[in-house]
This record gives C-alpha cells, sequence and structure tokens, in this order.
C-alpha cells in the first residue's frame, strides 16, 4: 500500500504539521505560520498524488527488493552530502562567532543537504536497479528541486546583472559594456550553433566559464559599491508656493520632475520669459487670452517650464459642489514638462462659475492667465 | 525526449515485420493509467500526434459551423434596410464573436490540427518533441473555445468586436460578463498556441530524419516552423493584453482609464502587434499547403524552393513592423503614417514572390485538375484578389477612405477565406485519403468546389463595392438614406451578399455530405498513393501506423518520396524521368525493413485535468474566486502529479510483461 | 466685413485649389487617364450614395482620390495579368499524357525579375503616398478652427472664436458670451479650410465624410486633427466608423457647406438672443414642460425659469455617462435629430434640401424646419421611448455600472399632451 517514497513524503508532512503546530502554539509569528503551514499543506498534496498514483512505487513490483536478495548487496553509491551537511555544522559554528546571517546560511544549508541525503539513501536502496533508482530519484526530486534552482539561478542572474550594471561608472559606458556582452552572446551563440559537434561537457565548460564571469563579476561590482546616483530632490520644501493646500505635499515627495511629453494632448501651456501662452499641439501659434475646451470631457493640459524658477502650474475650477477647487502639478523644473488632465462638469457661462472668477489656467507666481471658455 | 528507444540486446524477440508496439499493463497505481488503444478512452486520454490531430480538426470544424450560423445570421440581419432579425445588442455580440470564433477557434486550430498530424510524418518523427504537452494544448483550445461560447448562456457574449478596443472594453461601455469570458477564454486558447508552438519547433529543430536538412524540408513544414515563431513571439503580446483587459474590468485597474492619464492607444498597439503577425499565423500554413500540392499534381518541384521559404521568413519578419497599419485612421502623426505605410507595401513584396513562384511551379507542368488542385488554384486566384485590394489601402490616404468600411472586410475576407480557407480545403481532401484511408468523393467535391468559390465571391464581391459607396461594418442596420440609386445600390448588393452567404454555407454543407458518405460501410479504401505524392508523408501506410514509420526513412532528396519512385535516365542537361516503383512498393520495402522494439510515450491523465482547470480559474475570475482557488488546486495537483509520472512507463508495466526473470537476467 | 472682400478672401483659395490640382493631372499621364477614366465610370452608373467614396467634392478628398485611382488601375491591371497566366496554365498544361516534365527548381533571373518588378511598382506608389500623408496632416494654411466632441452616439461641434472676435473669419453681429455649440450638422463656410479639432468623451469614435476627407478617430484624452474643405455647398453624409458600442450603426453626422453669405445669415441666427414664446400659447406651455422635464440635460441658450425668472444651465454630467447632451437652442435650425439619425424634415421636404443645386441650397437649407415639413412621427416616437427608437443600453439593471447614470437619453414616460406642448415649444428654436 505505501511505498518508500509515499513514506517519506508522510513522514516529512507529518513532521512540517508538528512543526507548524509547535511553532503556532509556542511562538506564533504570522508569517511563520503561513510558511510552515503552506509547507504542510504542499507537502501533503505531494503525498497525496504520489500515494494515489504510486508512480514512484518500485518496491510493490520488484520481485528482487521484496525477496530481500540483491537489495542488500548494492553498495551505497559516494555521497556529497555527510560532507556538505558537515560543512554546514561549521558554518553555523562560524556563524555563532562572526554574523547572525552566516548562522541562517548554515541552517539552510544543513536542512539542504539533510534532505538530499535522505533522499539519496531512500533512493538507492528502492530497487535493484540502479538506474530506475536513479530515475525514481529524479522524478520525485525535480518536481521540487527545478522550480527551487530555476528560481534561485535567475534571481543570482538578475542580482548580479544588477550588481554590475549599478557598478559601471556611468550611464552611458553601462549601455556600451551591454551592447558588448550582447554581443559576445549572440557571437557565442552563433559559434556555437555552427559547430554541430560540439560534446555535452564543453557545452557544460563554456556555460559555466559565462556563469562564473557573471557571478564573478556581480560579485566584484557588488563589493566595490555602487556608483554614485544623483541624490533625487523633493520639492516638498517648495509648498509654501502652493496654492493648492498642504496634502500636495506628499505628491509633491513623490513627483517625477518631468513627465514625457503625451501626444495630441488638448493644449500645450508655456511658460517664459515673455510670459504665460499656449500652443494647441499641431498648430505652431502662440496664444494668449483665453482657450477653448470642450465640457465633460478629460482635457489633457501639458505644462513647460521654460524659466529658471520653478514653477507650479494650477487650473482653477469654480466652487462646484464635489469637484475641487483647483488642480495643481507639483513644482515643475526648468525644462520641465507636466500634464494635468482636467474635466470641467458645467460650462463656463453657469454664474456658479462666474461668480468664482471664472476657469482659468494660472501658474503660481505670475501674473498672466489664460481664461478658459467652456462651450 | 519522449521517444524511448528501449535497449534491445537483453530482451531481443524473434525479428518480425511488424514492429513491437509495447503498451502499458493495467495493473498501475490506485489509479489506472490510461491503457485502452481503441474505444473513447483512447482519444480522451491519448497523446498520439495524428489522434490529436484528428481532434483538432473536429472540433475546429465544430466551430467553423459556430461561426459559420453567426455570419448566416449577421448576413439575414443586413439582407435589408433596418434589419429586425438581430438587436443591436445580439448584432454586436455575434460580429465579435463571429470573427473570434472563425480567427482563434477554427483556422489557427485547423492549421494546428494540419501541422500536428503531418509535421512529424514530414519529417520522419514518430511523435511531437513533447507528446503530454501536446494533449494540453489541444484540451486547453477546446476546453478554452468552449468556455468562450459558454458566455452566450451566462449572460451574453462580447460585444466589443474582436479588436476590443478600449475604452470600449470596460466595465462602463460593457456591463455584461461577455467581455470577460472573451479575455479570459483568449487567454486559454493562447496557452494551447504557445505550448503548440514550442513544441512544433523543437520538434522540427531536433527530430527530423536523417539526411533532412533544413533545405530539404517539405515547404508545408517550413511555413509552419514560420508560424510557431510568430505565434511563439506575437501570443506574449496579446497575453499581456488581455492580462491589462482582465485587471481594467474585474480589479479596477486603470490602464486605458482616460480620467487617470491613461492612453487608450496603448491598446489598438498592443492589440495589432499581436494581430498583425496573427494574420500571417492564419494564412502561412494553407501556403504550404498549397505549396505541397501544386507540385504534385503539376508534376514539379515547387519552382524557387528557397525563395518561397525566405519569402515566408520574409513575411515573418516583415510582419511586425506594419502593425500600425491598422491604425492609419487613429491619428498617429504622419510620420508614423508614412512610415507604416511604406512598410506595408514592402511586405507585398514577398507575398507576390509567392504567388509568382505557385504560377511557375504550374507553368510547363502536366497538370491534373483533381479536387485538391482546383482549391490551390482557387487560392491563387482568390488571394490574388485580397493582396491586391490590400495593397490599395496599403496606400494611407486611400485607406483613410476604405478603413472600417465594408472595402475592408471585403479584402480581408478574400485573404483569410480565399487564402487560408480555401487552403485548409484543399489539404482535408489532399490528405483526407493518409489521415482515413478513405478517398472523398471526386465528384461532390467539384460541387463542393465551385459552390464555395461562387458562394464566397458572391458573398465578399459585392462589399467591395458598399464598401467603396461608404458602408461601414459594424453596423447592426443600414439605412436607405445613405443607399444611393443605381448601379452601385447598397441595398442591392447587400442582398446579393446576403445570397451569396448561403450559397457558400451549402457549399461547406456538401464537404460534410462528403465526408460522411466516403465513410459509409462498404466504401473501398483508399490507394497508399493516389496522387503520386513527392514528400515523406506518404511512404506509410495510410492512416499511418501508431508509430508512423516501420522505418525511419533516410532523406537525400528534396521530395523523397517522388526520387524513390523515378529515376533520372537522362545524362547531361537532359533529363528523362522514369518510374522505377510505385509507391507500395517503397512503403512494402520499408515495412521489409521494420525497427524492432519501439516504444511510443503512454497516454495519460494529466493534460486534460490540467488543460480542465484552466477555464474553471476562468468561471472563478468571473463569478467567484473560491471557484479560482478550486480550479489553482487542480492545476497544482495536475501539474504535480505529471511531473511525479514517468513520460513512457517502465520496461515491467508494459504488456506483455518482459517479466521478473529477464530482469534478473538482465541486472545479473 | 463688407461682401465683396469677404468674396475675394474665399475666391482666393478657389483659385489656388485649381491650379494645383491642374498641376497635379499633368504630373503623371497615368493619374490623367485614371481621373478620366474615373469620371467615365462615375458618370456612366451614375450614383447619388451620400458616402461614396469615390465623389470627391473637396480639395482634401480630391487629393486623395487622385492618388488612389492610378492605385487601383495597377492592381487592376496586375491582377488581369495573374488571372490570364492562370488561364492560360488551365488551358495549355493539362494533363493529356505528355511527359513528366523536367524537374527544374527554378531560374535564378527570372525569380529576381519578380521580386524587382513589384519593387519597382510599389516604389513608384510609396512616394506620392508619403507626400500626400504629409499634405494631409498640415495644418499651416488654417482658416477656421472648429471644435468636434464625439460621445455615444452624436457629435457636438463648437465654434472657436479667434483672438479677434471672428468665426471662421466672420464677425458675428450679435455680441453673446456663449460661444455657438451645435450637434448633429456642422455649418462651414464655402472654400474655406477649416480644420477640426477632434476629441471624445467617452470611448472611441471616428470623424468621417467620405466626399470632404478620410477619417480620423477622435480618442478620448487626445485631440487629433481633420481637415475639411469645400467649394460647392449642399449636405455631405457621413458616418461614425469606428465601433463605438450599442448604437454605432446610429451615429451618424452631415457637414453642411454654405456660400459665405449664407453663412454669415447662419451665424447671426445662432447667436440670437432667446426669444420667448408668446404667453398663452401651446409653446409657452412647451417651455414650462422643457424647463421641468429637459433642461436638466439639454442646454438652451438664454432660457430663463419660467418661475425663477433664474438663468437655466444644464448639468448633464450628473445624470449622462458621457457627460452631455445636444445643445437645442436652434434645433430647427438644422434639420437632423439624435446623432443625426432621424430628420426633422419629411422625405418630401429632405428631399428638396438635399437635391437642391448649390446655388438654391443655401436659402433652402437656413429656411429651417417649419411646421408643414416637421417629420412629427419620428420626432413624437423619439419622445415618447428613446431607447426604443435608438438603442443605448442592453440591460437597464445593469447601470449601476454607470453610477445609475444613463448612456442616452431615457425613457421619460411624457404624456402626448406634454409631447405636443414640447414638439410647439421646439419648433420655434431656431
Amino acid at each position: 500500500m505505501f511505498t518508500t517514497g509515499s513514506k517519506l513524503l508522510l513522514g516529512a508532512t507529518v513532521s512540517a504539521l508538528v512543526g507548524t503546530l509547535l511553532y503556532g502554539l509556542l511562538v506564533g509569528g504570522i508569517m511563520g505560520t503561513v510558511g510552515l503551514v503552506s509547507l504542510t499543506v504542499g507537502l501533503a498534496c505531494v503525498a497525496g498524488i504520489n500515494i494515489s498514483t504510486r508512480d514512484a512505487n518500485v518496491a510493490a513490483e520488484d520481485a528482487v527488493t521484496t525477496s530481500g536478495l540483491a537489495a542488500s548487496t548494492l553498495r551505497p553509491n559516494a555521497s556529497i552530502w555527510p560532507l556538505a551537511f558537515g560543512v554546514a555544522a561549521a558554518v553555523i559554528v562560524l556563524g555563532l562567532v562572526v554574523h547572525a546571517v552566516v548562522v541562517i546560511i548554515g541552517i539552510v544549508l544543513m536542512l539542504v543537504s539533510g534532505l538530499e541525503w535522505l533522499l539519496q539513501s531512500w533512493s538507492e536502496g528502492a530497487s535493484s536497479d540502479r538506474s530506475h533508482n536513479r530515475e525514481v530519484r529524479s522524478r520525485l526530486a525535480y518536481t521540487a528541486e527545478m522550480p527551487v534552482a530555476a528560481a534561485i539561478g535567475l534571481g543570482l542572474i538578475v542580482f548580479a546583472f544588477s550588481r554590475v550594471m549599478l557598478g559601471v561608472a556611468t550611464k552611458s559606458a553601462t549601455i556600451v559594456a551591454f551592447a558588448v556582452v550582447g554581443s559576445i552572446v549572440l557571437l557565442g551563440g552563433a559559434l556555437i550553433s555552427r559547430s554541430r559537434g560540439l560534446s555535452t561537457p564543453r557545452m557544460f565548460g563554456i556555460f559555466s566559464v559565462a556563469g562564473v564571469v557573471l557571478l564573478g563579476g556581480g560579485a566584484v561590482m557588488g563589493l566595490q559599491g555602487e556608483r554614485d546616483i544623483e541624490a533625487h530632490h523633493t520639492t516638498a520644501h517648495y509648498a509654501e508656493l502652493d496654492e493648492c493646500g498642504t496634502e500636495e505635499i506628499s505628491a509633491d515627495e513623490h513627483a517625477s520632475q518631468t513627465v514625457a511629453g503625451k501626444a495630441s494632448s488638448a493644449a500645450e501651456v508655456i511658460l517664459d520669459d515673455s510670459g504665460l501662452f499656449y500652443e494647441l499641439p499641431g498648430i505652431n501659434q502662440k496664444r494668449t487670452g483665453s482657450i477653448q475646451l470642450p465640457r465633460s470631457s478629460a482635457n489633457n493640459i501639458l505644462f513647460r517650464n521654460e524659466t529658471n524658477t520653478p514653477r507650479r502650474f494650477i487650473a482653477e475650477l469654480a466652487e462646484i459642489e464635489g469637484s475641487p477647487a483647483r488642480l495643481c502639478t507639483a513644482l515643475v523644473e526648468e525644462g520641465g514638462v507636466q500634464l494635468l488632465t482636467i474635466h470641467y462638469p458645467v460650462p463656463s457661462f453657469d454664474p456658479v462659475v462666474e461668480e468664482s472668477g471664472g476657469y482659468a489656467l494660472v501658474v503660481a507666481g505670475v501674473d498672466d492667465r489664460i481664461e478658459v471658455v467652456v462651450p | 525526449m519522449a521517444i524511448i528507444e528501449r535497449p534491445s540486446e537483453e530482451v531481443a524477440l524473434a525479428p518480425s515485420s511488424v514492429p513491437e508496439v509495447a503498451t502499458p499493463s493495467t495493473s498501475y497505481g490506485i489509479f489506472r493509467r490510461p491503457v485502452e488503444t481503441t474505444g473513447w478512452k483512447s482519444w480522451l486520454f491519448t497523446i498520439d500526434h495524428k489522434k490529436l490531430g484528428i481532434m483538432y480538426g473536429v472540433v475546429a470544424m465544430f466551430f467553423f459551423i459556430v461561426g459559420g450560423i453567426e455570419a448566416l445570421l449577421i448576413r439575414l440581419q443586413l439582407a435589408g434596410p433596418n434589419g429586425t432579425v438581430l438587436s443591436a445588442d445580439k448584432y454586436n455580440q455575434m460580429f465579435t464573436m463571429h470573427a473570434t470564433t472563425m480567427v482563434f477557434l477554427f483556422v489557427m486550430p485547423m492549421a494546428a490540427a494540419f501541422a500536428n498530424y503531418f509535421v512529424p510524418l514530414q519529417i520522419g518523427a514518430r511523435d511531437v518533441a513533447f507528446p503530454r504537452i501536446n494533449a494540453f494544448g489541444f484540451w486547453a483550445f477546446c476546453f478554452g473555445g468552449i468556455f468562450l461560447n459558454t458566455s452566450w448562456f451566462l449572460g451574453g457574449a462580447a460585444d466589443g468586436g474582436w479588436f476590443m478596443y478600449a475604452p470600449n472594453s470596460s466595465v462602463a461601455f460593457s456591463p455584461s460578463n461577455g467581455v470577460d469570458f472573451w479575455g479570459l477564454g483568449l487567454q486559454i486558447t493562447g496557452i494551447a498556441s504557445l505550448t503548440g508552438a514550442i513544441n512544433l519547433i523543437v520538434t522540427v529543430i531536433n527530430m527530423r530524419a536523417p539526411g533532412m536538412s533544413l533545405m530539404k524540408m517539405p515547404i508545408f513544414t517550413w511555413m509552419v516552423v514560420v508560424v510557431q515563431f510568430l505565434l511563439l513571439f506575437a501570443m506574449p503580446v496579446i497575453t499581456v493584453a488581455l492580462f491589462m483587459l482582465m485587471f481594467q474590468r474585474s480589479f479596477d485597474a486603470t490602464f486605458f482609464s482616460v480620467e487617470a492619464g491613461a492612453d487608450p492607444l496603448l491598446w489598438q498597439h498592443l492589440f495589432w502587434i499581436f494581430g498583425h503577425p496573427e494574420v500571417y499565423i492564419i494564412v502561412l500554413p494553407s501556403f504550404g499547403i498549397v505549396s505541397e500540392i501544386l507540385p504534385v499534381f503539376s508534376k514539379k518541384p515547387l519552382f524557387g524552393y528557397p525563395l518561397v521559404v525566405f519569402s515566408g521568413a520574409a513575411i515573418g519578419f516583415v510582419g511586425w513592423g506594419v502593425w500600425a497599419h491598422h491604425m492609419f485612421a487613429s491619428g498617429l502623426g504622419p510620420i508614423s503614417v508614412a512610415a507604416f505605410s511604406v512598410a506595408t507595401m514592402a511586405i507585398a513584396i514577398p507575398t507576390g514572390v509567392k504567388i509568382v513562384n505557385w504560377t511557375m511551379t504550374m507553368w510547363g507542368g502536366k497538370i491534373k485538375f483533381t479536387v485538391p488542385m482546383l482549391y490551390a488554384v482557387g487560392v491563387i486566384v482568390q488571394f490574388t484578389i485580397g493582396g491586391l485590394s490590400g495593397v490599395t489601402h496599403s496606400v494611407a490616404p486611400s485607406d483613410t477612405q476604405q478603413t472600417d468600411t465594408y472595402y475592408i472586410v471585403a479584402h480581408f475576407h478574400y485573404v483569410i477565406f480565399g487564402g487560408a480557407v480555401l487552403g485548409l480545403f484543399a489539404g482535408f481532401y489532399y490528405w483526407w485519403p493518409k489521415m482515413f484511408g478513405k478517398m472523398l468523393s471526386e465528384r461532390l467535391g467539384r460541387w463542393n468546389f465551385w459552390l464555395t468559390i461562387i458562394g464566397m465571391n458572391l458573398t465578399f464581391g459585392p462589399m467591395h463595392v458598399v464598401g467603396l459607396q461608404g458602408q461601414p461594418r459594424r453596423m447592426y442596420v443600414w439605412t436607405e438614406n445613405r443607399a444611393g440609386e443605381g448601379f452601385f445600390n447598397i441595398g442591392f448588393w447587400n442582398l446579393v451578399a446576403s445570397i451569396g452567404s448561403f450559397v457558400l454555407a451549402l457549399g461547406v454543407l456538401t464537404f460534410l455530405i462528403n465526408v460522411v458518405i466516403s465513410h459509409r460501410k462498404g466504401t473501398a479504401k483508399a490507394p497508399l498513393d493516389p496522387w503520386d505524392a513527392r514528400s515523406l508523408e506518404w511512404i506509410t501506410t495510410s492512416p499511418p501506423k501508431e508509430h508512423n514509420f516501420d522505418r525511419i526513412p533516410t532523406v537525400g532528396h528534396l521530395d523523397e518520396f517522388f526520387h524513390r519512385k523515378y529515376e533520372d535516365r537522362g545524362s547531361g542537361d537532359h533529363h528523362e524521368f522514369h518510374q522505377v516503383a510505385t509507391g507500395e512498393e517503397v512503403v512494402a520495402n520499408e515495412e521489409a525493413h521494420a525497427e524492432s522494439h519501439i516504444h511510443l510515450p503512454s497516454p495519460s491523465y494529466w493534460p486534460i485535468l490540467l488543460a480542465l482547470s484552466l477555464p474553471i480559474m476562468g468561471y472563478g475570475i468571473i463569478f467567484n474566486l473560491f471557484l479560482l482557488f478550486g480550479g489553482a488546486v487542480l492545476a497544482l495537483v495536475s501539474l504535480y502529479g505529471w511531473g511525479l509520472e514517468p513520460h513512457t512507463a517502465g520496461d515491467d508495466e508494459f504488456d506483455p510483461p518482459t517479466g521478473a526473470a529477464l530482469e534478473v537476467a538482465a541486472h545479473g | 466685413m463688407s461682401h465683396s472682400e469677404d468674396h475675394d478672401r474665399t475666391m482666393s483659395p478657389l483659385t489656388t485649389t485649381t491650379s494645383r490640382l491642374g498641376r497635379m493631372g499633368r504630373r503623371t499621364t497615368l493619374t490623367a487617364i485614371a481621373v478620366t477614366l474615373g469620371s467615365a465610370v462615375l458618370a456612366g452608373c451614375a450614383t447619388n450614395a451620400p458616402q461614396d467614396t469615390w465623389k470627391p467634392a473637396g480639395e482634401n478628398a480630391q487629393k486623395i482620390q487622385n492618388l488612389q485611382w492610378p492605385v487601383f488601375l495597377t492592381a487592376g491591371v496586375v491582377g488581369v495579368i495573374v488571372m490570364a497566366a492562370i488561364g492560360i496554365i488551365v488551358l495549355r498544361f493539362r494533363d493529356k499524357g505528355q511527359p513528366i516534365p523536367e524537374q527544374t527548381h527554378g531560374k535564378a533571373w527570372l525569380e529576381y525579375m519578380f521580386i524587382a518588378i513589384p519593387a519597382v511598382i510599389l516604389a513608384a506608389i510609396a512616394i506620392p503616398t508619403v507626400g500626400l500623408v504629409m499634405a494631409l496632416n498640415s495644418t499651416d494654411d488654417t482658416e477656421c478652427i472648429i471644435n468636434v466632441t464625439g460621445q455615444q452616439w452624436w457629435w457636438e461641434y463648437d465654434y472657436e472664436v479667434s483672438a479677434d472676435g471672428t468665426i471662421c473669419g466672420f464677425a458675428p453681429s450679435a455680441v453673446e458670451a456663449s460661444p455657438i455649440i451645435t450637434s448633429g450638422q456642422v455649418v462651414i463656410p464655402a472654400n474655406t479650410k477649416v480644420l477640426l479639432r477632434g476629441t471624445s468623451r467617452d470611448v472611441i469614435h471616428s470623424y468621417w465624410i467620405p466626399r470632404l476627407n478620410g477619417k480620423r478617430d477622435m480618442v478620448p484624452g487626445r485631440v487629433h486633427f481633420l481637415r475639411l474643405e469645400s467649394d460647392t455647398p449642399g449636405i455631405y453624409a457621413g458616418q461614425c466608423t469606428e465601433f463605438c458600442g450599442l448604437s454605432h450603426a446610429n451615429m451618424r453626422m452631415e457637414t453642411v457647406v454654405l456660400e459665405s453669405g449664407d453663412f454669415q445669415k447662419w451665424l447671426d441666427n445662432e447667436l440670437e438672443p432667446y426669444s420667448a414664446p408668446a404667453a398663452g400659447t401651446l409653446a409657452a406651455e412647451g417651455e414650462a414642460t422643457f424647463v421641468a422635464q429637459c433642461s436638466r440635460c439639454h442646454q438652451v441658450n438664454g432660457l430663463l425659469d419660467p418661475n425663477k425668472g433664474t438663468l437655466v444651465v444644464s448639468y448633464p454630467d450628473q445624470f449622462v455617462y458621457s457627460g452631455a447632451s445636444p445643445n437645442l437652442t436652434n434645433l430647427m435650425g438644422r434639420n437632423t435629430f439624435a446623432g443625426a439619425s432621424w430628420d426633422l424634415l419629411t422625405p418630401e421636404c429632405r428631399a428638396d434640401v438635399w437635391d437642391a443645386t448649390p446655388e438654391e441650397f443655401g436659402a433652402k437649407y437656413l429656411a429651417g424646419v417649419t411646421p408643414e415639413c416637421l417629420n412629427e412621427i419620428d420626432l413624437r416616437e423619439w419622445l415618447r421611448n428613446a431607447p426604443a427608437k435608438k438603442p443605448m443600453y442592453a440591460d437597464p439593471t445593469m447601470l449601476d455600472e454607470t453610477d445609475g447614470k444613463t448612456r442616452g437619453m431615457p425613457y421619460l414616460g411624457l404624456s402626448e399632451d406634454q409631447i405636443d406642448q414640447l414638439i410647439a415649444y421646439l419648433l420655434e428654436r431656431k
């Protein structure tokens, strides 16, 4: 009924369950509990599948094993896991002296090597056929090993790449460096695809070298530290210029200094040394005075600041129930562009709007004013 | 790799002309592994590329009929002014689902049916590289298609057009669940396409018969490979777009909300970056089929084979740089429009190359006009019309007059029906004896062909007229006020188109009748090589055995089968081909040298179960998140079950059992 | 602005137009042949489908026409050649027992030729195409800007007042604060290069007057341009061509071209102050009904609330999802309603206006809708139950998704008396 593989998984499930209960009752951290519960459920799931399909079953139909003859005569294979286990113990001890992180690494290493050890010894005793045993082991273990290994591998690659990218002196050097690396990879790939007879070990060698170079590069760059990255100044200290009220301050702290110009906007309002004017994109004509914008429509207005002083662009709306009295951009630096999406709910000839001074586009600290006519 | 050759030394049995195909034993686990080779279970759990190919074909044909009925309803509604057959709402659902069904549930899977069935046969392989993934792909397509169509009964189908432009696809404008079904359904069928693409690419790259270099590969296989690469890169784009749509609708994201600063044109770009390569995904397999058929019935090799291959690949590449020609009226700005306009013209060149090479293949040939040949010639003629009308709207200013009118509808129906669908029908007639060992009736086939050709020209031809007369697409009614008078009267031509659509339906019906008649009991078995064919898939029995080839053929020529049958007895520049063997003799020779002990991958429950979890998750997202959780559990269980299951059952699970004694002997 | 000046101003673009057309005609003989052939075919199969894409009535559409004829012709010739080749093959190369043909795999020179020929043809098409794309997108010569806003399922227009107070170069007689705002039909002066600046309030719509120019999508959050121009007074029909939901088929538009004198009259009429119906008439009752039932969404400029005496301002933003309803100030000055889907004129009166000669057209159009010509049938049906006439939402229970706002005009439950009053009132809106 229960195969050795199922027993292994069931055992693991039970231990995980016990661990979960103990942890939950004695320690009670949320993340830890969730993690352990997930582990238990996952193990139970795999164990259940294994029992129901019995696909990893060998012993049940292996005449040799059940007769107890051949299984005992198989000598165990060489194994790296006892060594790894020992190293892990040493690392833990070392960690106790040096740093807590090393302890955690040691514990993880110990768990992994212990589990692998367990798996290996189980699979070697599973039947009298070594190749069959290997297959059974991989079938059972790959479902866990492969996703974990892939995640770790990808993580390492991403991390190493990011370290290298952040370590290269300038942005443009990064671009050049990666163009070169990309070309080498492409060239290498082309060469490999040309030579049909490339043996597996050689391929493995090439990829190992590439991997070592990448990880080594990542490690070196990581230790060297990141390049100087220009600090991102927030504009919160300009809040006194703000006519929008204090609630805008948090927006200022996270505001991007320049947004990409949006295509086909309704209008582009520009402040330069001559004053405030606007252009209708596509029609090259400086306009001042008033602008006509549709009602109840999302009007995208770009503001471009061509003066030396950071400025805040403001759309004056009316005191209408349910809508804000004004909309503001964050502070726009010299040459910066920001976008306001303005929705006018009522026409500008509405008495309420007229009483509150009408719709307008203004810049804080500048007297010029563009009246907005909303038909 | 999935095909495992069992080491035969230890268990050498008496050599026989029929190789022994081991099947798994029945005593296996609590769940038995599926072992049936006949009956419904053998189809449900099969991972045989031929059975899957046939199932692809059957399901796609079913959806062809569904999509066809939708089309007939549309034509009924538009037959006269102010039609009342359908309400505006139902009409919008109808044209959305007609396009979606025809593109995603008929043409693509029907091409997949041929690709699945014939690519391994054409390259001399025993199966595809990943047979279980292949099965999963089919079931994902099947369940995805069913899922999509259940929306009819659950509050209405999608009503935003197959292009589903934002923001019209958002909840405020399309409050029923139709668009959700559409997005998730396409997501599921997209998974099928993606897995199929990877599978076929690996198969063709790794599993070709000895001697078959890429430039000796049959042209159909070539076109399929190009299509799979297109799928591989196009599907992720639509996947991203569909996820955005799902998050927009189900979880209040603002990817396309203008008030939140979004730009609705983002969707159009994403959709058409997928959507334009999709056009070539649809049409290239049929080009492959036509390129197979023309040489066979002209008794000449394909004219300029390398050029046809490279033009196919060129279409595949340039096809990525023309998507914005669907958006000439979208307000992209003159520079983009001009650039995409020129790129679109450029793609006409490789397409033209194909037409010319087909024509030149027939030129000077010894042509037999059988039904498959008629269809192939039909493709050349009809597709040329579609291609040329395509050139007229590659001219962007001209396109701003034609886009979104019936002229475009006419254009792409000539391309898709005239190019892709006629090509598929050519494939049916050509390969039917190979797939089923029965000939389809030539007489009925001719009826089928002429009804289809007349029907399609009556249906889609007048659309050129009404389009140029200014009738826009996607209108549930048209009005007398805008119809005009005289020869170009919109009303008259709409009526003609509606009548034509029923002629066309009659043509398709003839095909179905042909199938039924040909498969009646007592009809003669088809000869082994009815067409005097040229490529590898004919060097085996009809229908092929489960393991395809008794001996994997060694390839020396582009048209291997032809060169095994005919010998050049000329000298120097003078060629003289003489028949030295019949197809039967060639196949018999292969059988005489059969390989022994072929292990085929075993059937499995998991692909269908995993595929089943996808629509469950889909319903979960639409109706209840708990259902999503249930579907996810099923997916997880299936994935692990799949992972734990050996792709081929072990030696001792086969029937006849090789027995413990042999094992002991083997292991000493 | 005096009349003669006006005339000069509008004449000059006309002369440049003709000369430009002439240059084009001479550019290639092919174009000339194509145009001749085109006009011959059009004359032969005379038709008046109002949206015929091959019957340009303005410079922009004419330029497109001049480019597309040679392209169609070339495509046709290539098509005939291919068909002929197939025909020859079918006749000549049938299997008549001839020996197995040579197994030729191709001839290099032939194949290169077949690549080169289409490449040359396409290059010849590409060059003028690029030129025309640029020309149709230029805005430098604009003489008049009109803003157009699409929504489900109609178009709204507002006329931009330039800095010197003119509208499309015409000085309005009355000084009125609110700009001209219309829907369904846009009125433009003849021989004027009009630039539509378009956007949308909800989904993407597409503006298309086939006889004046190609189409251009109007996308929410974006402003797109479309050039319009015509030298012939008349009504030019169009249809929304980007699928925009349930009543996409019922979203039409018409561009009305008027001679400069007529345009001035139209402009002055648009800006005339509101005149309340005479007390005690049916129309006066209609005004009260209008204020009570319709003015929430529909603006009538200058309308005062009869009870309070205050200006009535509509707030469609609160009731309609797209946030707009047609302005009815001069409803009977245009001759369609409900997204130009239905005519305000009876079929006979409609035909009279539509088929009028360019000289007579202006006067007939400016006459507006008279009581005798009013198409009461459709208007009544519309007032009785608008969603039944023009589908607006598939399932009313799903209005929750739009915060209870309707899409388009809802069912109002008006009594027949109220409808009578409203029609009497609306008849005076011109």
